[in-house]
């Protein structure tokens, strides 16, 4: 089994730690807005959960890939050959969960590679709410965002 | 015993994905042959090479040495020397002219015929031209082969006026690579609106305005009833507007399945080859897949022709693992197109365009974003979706929506939250589960293996005789 990100909701506090250090790990610059985790609010605000690429097995990216500019890095990531994509965006409307990103200022598209096998998201993370282990991929967030959902989003928009 | 061979007429999207999956399973151990009348390469890409943002040969998807480790077969007949290009000189350009389905024969323009165990009909579409007078002129292009991507690029220059005549997907697709020359454009569309089979009157709006403003001249509405010459440049004798002197004109006024070539042959045509969702035509061992293949549609579970990059690489996927014996069911493919219209997104997916369903429509005037969803009862089964395509939650926002459709998740009582907040399909799509539908699934029975990774690993004992299997 191949190392993945693990992410636990309920440990999140919105800190925003993981976006800067993956835009920091990904492109140089501190920017959340190049980051490829992104921290989402629930609960107005009173709740988080990072979200980022699955590293599904069906991999709808890679093979939607017209010139075969992404393929999987040996520690299991879906990773974009930069100087093969020539920015067509089929992998962002191939990609089920909008995981997979386009950069205008490169014309290329973007997307979580795990850092190598040693994913700054995880290390950055003061609360362990991401994870990088041994573990079956899963739906990490499901749960947490239909129970936070329950609470507010649902008993306010059925009134 | 002879190996197993496959025939695969066209060395498009839904072909290489057939072949490379073939040999994904089989590892060799099968002979394919290709029959093509062009050099595989992807036309998705034609824009960039347009738009001189890649080489020429960035454009191919399979230059010879990658077939050869594929272990694929080019057609050979007598006297024919084949055409100098990335394949080499033996592939030979060659059309397909009919198939005698009784005795599995697959005829070819030269007369001769190509036995085959099991043949994959993978002919795609060609594009087609209004019947007006001067509509095949000199200096008229259609945008649909590299050699139309040469001609353009060989006769555009700065400053010339340029028409395009169709909005449609086709057109759209080079807009930012036509403009990225200088010229001046003229969008001639027959329609009332741009990108009619894509996007809603209200999207296309958003389009043509910010078209507009970019110095664009879009008329729609109206048509060419001829082109004539006028020196060096043509004369658009136009319907409902003014005639138009232009440069250069480019033709994207549609496309149609290239099945000419099948009449007689027994094999049942609609609007393309019925397929049953395991690619298969009326006879049990010829195949069809992409552009040419009417197969489920993953929504309704109606047969539809859908002639788009995507359903054909899952097609060409599906039906090569078939043809090697797997028993692989094609659950359907969804509509989908994306285009960047100078930094603009245009997403949509599914049946966006059914006119009694329940819709649910957001707007924001100031940054040109737009939102649909059409609904059945909780479910969305079709959308659209604009935005800037800097926007981080534009890409994001068009992924979930394709999730949304494609899982067909229940959304209950979060329907009302996002018919209210279209702005905020994250939240929905997670507190539904969305990701653990999605993430059980795959297209064949594994894992998907990067087509880089896939070779004719097998040693090849036989001498591929194949000379001595074409029957004169």
């Amino acid at each position: 089994m191949s190392k993945v990100l693990k992410i636990i909701p309920d440990n999140c506090t919105g800190c925003m730690r993981c976006e800067v250090a993956c835009s920091y790990m990904q492109t140089g610059v501190y920017q959340p807005s190049k980051s490829v985790i992104r921290v989402s609010p629930f609960e107005r605000h009173t709740s988080y959960s990072p979200y980022t690429c699955f590293q599904c097995e069906e991999a709808w990216c890679l093979s939607a890939c017209p010139v075969e500019a992404i393929t999987i890095s040996p520690v299991g990531a879906k990773v974009v050959i930069e100087n093969q994509c020539v920015g067509c965006k089929l992998c962002t409307i191939a990609c089920p969960y909008g995981t997979i990103f386009y950069d205008v200022d490169t014309h290329k598209a973007f997307k979580c590679d795990l850092c190598g096998g040693s994913p700054a998201c995880a290390d950055a993370c003061p609360t362990a709410a991401i994870q990088w282990v041994d573990e079956k991929v899963k739906d990490w967030q499901g749960d947490f965002a239909a129970e936070r959902g329950k609470v507010h989003v649902i008993s306010l928009s059925s009134v | 015993m002879s190996k197993k061979r496959h025939v695969i007429v066209g060395g498009g999207t839904a072909g290489l994905n057939a072949i490379t999956t073939i040999r994904e399973y089989d590892k060799g151990d099968s002979e394919i042959i290709l029959v093509a009348d062009e050099w595989p390469y992807s036309r998705m890409v034609l824009p960039y090479y347009l738009g001189q943002s890649i080489s020429e040969s960035h454009v191919f998807t399979a230059t010879a040495p990658r077939l050869a480790q594929l272990g694929v077969q080019f057609v050979r007949s007598e006297g024919q020397t084949g055409t100098a290009g990335p394949l080499g000189p033996d592939f030979v350009r060659r059309t397909a002219s009919g198939i005698d389905t009784k005795n599995n024969l697959l005829q070819l323009d030269d007369g001769s015929s190509i036995k085959y165990d099991n043949l994959l009909i993978a002919t795609g579409s060609s594009p087609t031209r209004p019947p007006i007078p001067g509509a095949n002129g000199d200096n008229i292009y259609s945008q649909w082969t590299i050699d139309d991507s040469r001609g353009v690029l060989q006769h555009i220059n700065p400053g010339q006026e340029v028409a395009m005549i169709g909005a449609g997907f086709i057109s759209f697709t080079i807009l930012n690579s036509v403009l990225s020359h200088g010229v001046k454009l003229h969008i001639i569309e027959i329609m009332p609106q741009v990108l009619p089979r894509m996007i809603d009157k209200e999207g296309a709006e958003i389009v043509e305005k910010l078209l507009r403003e970019r110095g664009v001249k879009i008329h729609t509405g109206v048509s060419v009833k001829e082109i004539q010459d006028v020196g060096s440049q043509k004369k658009l004798v136009m319907d409902g507007t003014d005639d138009l002197i232009v440069d250069l004109v480019i033709m994207g006024t549609g496309i149609k399945p290239n099945l000419d070539w099948l009449d007689g042959s027994g094999i049942e045509i609609d609007q393309g080859i019925i397929v049953d969702n395991h690619l298969r035509s009326n006879i049990p061992n010829v195949y069809a897949a992409g552009d040419v293949a009417q197969g489920q549609e993953l929504i309704t579970g109606t047969k539809e022709v859908h002639a788009i990059e995507p359903t054909a690489v899952q097609h060409g996927r599906v039906v090569g693992a078939n043809m090697t014996g797997r028993d692989i069911a094609y659950n359907g493919s969804l509509l989908m197109n994306i285009l960047d219209v100078q930094d603009l997104d245009v997403a949509s997916f599914g049946t966006w365009n059914v006119p009694e369903a329940e819709v649910s429509v957001a707007y924001n005037a100031n940054n040109n974003t737009y939102r649909k969803l059409v609904w059945d009862d909780d479910r969305i089964i079709g959308g659209i979706i604009l935005g800037p395509a800097r926007g981080i939650w534009t890409t994001n926002d068009i992924g979930m929506l394709k999730g949304l459709v494609q899982s067909q998740v229940k959304l209950g009582p979060w329907k009302k939250y996002l018919q209210e907040n279209l702005w905020d399909i994250k939240r929905p799509f997670v507190a539904n589960h969305v990701t653990s539908s999605l993430l059980s699934v795959t297209t064949l029975d594994h894992p998907t293996i990067p087509a880089r990774e896939i070779s004719a690993t097998t040693t090849d004992n036989e001498s591929s005789d194949k000379e001595g299997d074409v029957v004169d």
